[in-house]
């Protein structure tokens, strides 16, 4: 660390967020080292280091001879003040050294709203934002995480950017790197090899043409760049790399725990969920891989938490085996488990009550929808009656807070779907005065509104996201339907939701909104207070871009999108069919009830673990 | 059970670890170093320690001291080496033995403070007098005189710094050696706004010997 970044730390809030020297932090002796890798994270700290696949990622890369990988987050307002004042560019974490002089920075997408963070790290970093202006091979911008499943709008951002899990295309990555860069080949060079990698998206090897309705004419490989890009899965997750250390932060984080993942895709198939379609197939750990790599981390972190994660951890079809392992090995040493994503319909009190013994206020369902009808059009497989037997066992247990997360702007939405929540509400609460063990404790509801968001790669894609002004008069309805005693509720802000869905579903014309739109101070666009709305409609309105043609429009079903060149495996003709079920109120059974061929089995071949 | 006392460092970037966070960032050093440690009973178990005397964050320091109760009966072998190699960059541990002299005995804190290099003499001239400040801490805020609380002060160049050896009042009204700093910079003789680095040196009983020694 440096007298300027000293400096920095001096004025600003939670200094430890910026000096590194966390213990698990990697350094390397730079005379060892050939490839400097920046991890760049374009959200803030404690976002950054809660993030799983970051961790993997770092471990991986260090875990390569002559490889160092160091971190990099989006500094908070007062510390981009102090950096920018000071002349102090942005830095890696563990050296100290501006990132702009690594071989090669990568930025994870894990949220739109991170968009102009990009920007942002790359301007602090002097470096140019968009890749035709960086003409040599360093350093190298790249991108992957769960947004490249449409990441068309920070195209002309990226060099390349990697489709998929990161596992098996990142050391192929580096070393492809090296050895163009000891050839002394140029970035063309490079970025045409690159292409041929599995999973390698190069965005400047397709041209993007229109037409006069503004909709996408065609979109023409060329270079020998694939026609579609196709995800990278690991076929077997026991094999796959997984860290045995992860970076233990010295300061607060959202999840502040060591965490294993017990497998990756989703056999339920919600149509809105991104995730639960780009992630597929579905891959388990062996319960025994998993309890060697918790103790692992516990052994060398120190945590006194681990956390189950996946997309629906009561899915795990060893969950209880693997529970009673770990509760064996942990509770003699006041390690808890924390079993997030918990299913209604799948809930297991025991197991709950099992792994958490202390604390007995958190209960956290998602029905998503108010009746039966719209849970059908979503496919949110979950009846009413399941959820209130869960809170039934809960209550009577001595559980007293339930979480319930809804949307609206739910495609065939009507007033009675929205009423409907409320509905549940007061059901749940009736359930309580019914069977709680402590009823004079009380109980408490929160409920929890977004706004839907139809993203790509999911059935629903081709769906418009709701007006303002409807937006508007559907809010009224819940808030005074929601009026109930003992009920809190927060509804998601439609402006931000709003972008969301532009940028979900946008285009390369979208670059250019996205670089005003930082120009004009967006930045941490996911921190409500930091949200400038107006810019970015100024952004929009400089640049003559129409956010409604990407929010609010419904796309032909026989339209070119925007992201058709790259496949997560999943067809777009099973997508369709899902859509059509979906108009006509049909629910699809999970996978547990047998393959419905969705496509991403050829990504592995064999079949789903369900 | 052990009472157990250590005495530490914590430089370079783990100065910037908070007063709370260190408690955090020790607890899982013990945790990771295999410490035989007590934890607390009742519904959230957590490890019985405490740091004896609470440092800014940003400061460094060479002699700070925590508290550690241990379920074993002496002194576990090898308990600094197996600390040391698990904790966080910049943090040592020096020694460590047992918690044999009782907390209240603390009356000092020792400290270097790192200036700008400036004009010596007249620093020390303006300590030589009243200083009042407005002090803040839990109880609320009010004016002090500096005065009452140092106990030895000394200014010295030294390269491109000027170098602040004092030692100022620890116990129930601490000074935070950053309102000499203050008092300077209000009197221009350090530039408003320039950095300082400050430094804790030493943990002194009422006579100004080292409170705690192995
Ligand atoms: S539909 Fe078949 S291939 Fe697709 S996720 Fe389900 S089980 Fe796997």
């Amino acid at each position: 660390m440096n007298d300027t970044i000293r400096a920095c730390l001096e004025h600003v809030r939670k200094p430890a967020r910026y000096t590194g020297g966390e213990y698990n932090a990697v350094y390397k002796d730079k005379s060892q080292v050939d490839l400097r890798f920046a991890f760049c994270f374009p959200d803030l700290y404690e976002i950054g280091m809660s993030h799983l696949g970051s961790k993997i990622l770092y471990g991986l890369l260090n875990s390569m001879e002559g490889v160092w990988c160091e971190r990099a987050y989006a500094p908070f307002l007062d510390m981009e003040e102090q950096m920018r004042k000071r002349g102090q560019p942005l830095y890696a974490l563990e050296s100290g050294d501006p990132v702009g002089e690594f071989d090669i920075l990568g930025f994870t997408l894990q949220y739109e709203m991170n968009y102009t963070g990009v920007l942002n790290m790359l301007d602090l970093a002097g470096v140019p934002k968009r890749a035709a202006d960086r003409k040599e091979l360093k350093p190298l911008v790249i991108a992957g995480g769960p947004c490249v499943y449409n990441a068309e709008p920070m195209a002309d951002f990226f060099d390349l950017i990697t489709i998929g899990e990161g596992e098996e295309v990142m050391p192929e990555l580096m070393n492809l790197y090296r050895a163009c860069r000891d050839a002394g080949e140029s970035k063309a060079e490079f970025l045409k090899k690159a292409a041929q990698i599995g999973g390698v998206y190069v965005p400047s090897l397709y041209e993007i043409t229109y037409k006069e309705d503004g909709t996408v004419a065609a979109i023409t490989p060329r270079d020998g760049a694939p026609a579609v890009v196709r995800k990278r899965v690991v076929k077997d997750l026991d094999k796959a790399y997984y860290p045995e250390k992860f970076v233990v932060p010295s300061t607060d984080i959202v999840f502040d725990r060591a965490m294993i993942e017990l497998f990756r895709g989703c056999r339920r198939g919600c149509r809105f969920c991104q995730a639960g379609y780009t992630y597929r197939p579905i891959r388990a750990r062996q319960p025994e891989t998993l309890k060697k790599q918790a103790e692992a981390l516990i052994a060398n972190t120190g945590w006194d938490e681990v956390s189950l994660t996946s997309l629906s951890s009561s899915d795990y079809p060893h969950l209880e085996t693997l529970c009673e392992g770990l509760v064996a090995k942990f509770e003699p040493m006041h390690v808890n488990l924390a079993l997030p994503s918990m299913r209604a319909d799948s809930f297991n009190l025991d197991l709950a009550q099992n792994i958490q013994k202390v604390r007995k206020s958190g209960l956290t369902f998602a029905p998503e929808a108010g009746t039966q009808r719209l849970r059908d059009v979503i496919n949110k497989n979950l009846q009413e009656e399941d959820l209130l037997e869960a809170c039934k066992l809960a209550f009577a247990a001595g559980y007293n807070g339930v979480k319930l997360y809804f949307m609206m702007g739910l495609p065939t939405e009507t007033d009675e779907d929205l009423l409907g929540i409320s509905k549940i509400v007061r059901n749940v609460q009736r359930t309580f005065r019914e069977y709680a063990k402590n009823k004079a404790r009380g109980l408490r509801i929160n409920v929890g509104i977004s706004i839907f968001v139809p993203k790509a790669q999911t059935p629903f894609q081709w769906l418009g996201q709701i007006s303002a002004e409807e937006a508007a008069r559907r809010k009224e309805v819940l808030m005074e339907s929601l009026n109930i005693k003992g009920v809190t509720y927060s509804i998601h802000e439609y402006k931000t939701s709003f972008l969301e869905a532009v940028l979900a579903r946008g285009d390369r014309r979208l670059s250019a909104v996205l670089e005003r739109a930082w120009q004009l101070g967006c930045r941490l666009d996911g921190w409500e207070e930091n949200f400038n709305f107006d810019a970015w409609m100024q952004a929009f309105s400089d640049t003559g871009v129409d956010p409604a043609f990407y929010a609010n429009r419904e796309l032909a079903p026989d339209e070119v999108m925007a992201w058709d060149h790259i496949s997560s495996g999943v067809t777009k003709c099973y997508l369709y069919s899902e859509l059509e079920q979906a108009r006509k109120g049909i629910a699809t059974p999970d996978c547990k009830a047998g393959c419905r061929n969705c496509g991403a089995l050829s990504l592995t071949g064999g079949k789903c673990d369900v | 059970m052990f009472k157990l006392r250590f005495c530490f460092e914590k430089n370079g970037t783990s100065a910037y670890i908070s007063h709370l966070d260190l408690m955090k960032a020790l607890q899982r050093s013990f945790v990771r170093a295999g410490i035989p440690v007590k934890y607390s009973q009742g519904f959230n178990p957590h490890i019985e320690m405490s740091i004896v005397v609470p440092l800014s964050t940003g400061y460094e320091t060479r002699c700070d001291l925590c508290d550690l109760d241990l379920v074993c009966d002496d002194m576990p072998e090898n308990f600094v080496e197996d600390l040391n190699a698990v904790m966080p960059r910049g943090m040592k541990v020096l020694h460590a033995g047992a918690a044999d002299r009782p907390v209240r005995e603390i009356a000092y804190s020792a400290y270097e403070i790192v200036l700008p290099a400036g004009d010596a003499l007249a620093m020390k001239a303006l300590f030589d007098g009243p200083v009042t400040l407005e002090k803040r801490s839990k109880r609320g805020r009010r004016d002090v005189n500096l005065q009452d609380y140092i106990k030895e002060l000394t200014f010295a160049n030294e390269g491109d710094k000027t170098l602040c050896r004092c030692i100022l009042a620890a116990g129930n009204d601490p000074l935070n050696p950053m309102y000499l700093t203050q008092a300077l910079k209000n009197t221009g003789l350090v530039e408003e706004d320039a950095t300082a680095k400050y430094i804790r040196t030493g943990i002194l009983d009422e006579n100004c010997e080292i409170f705690w020694k192995k």
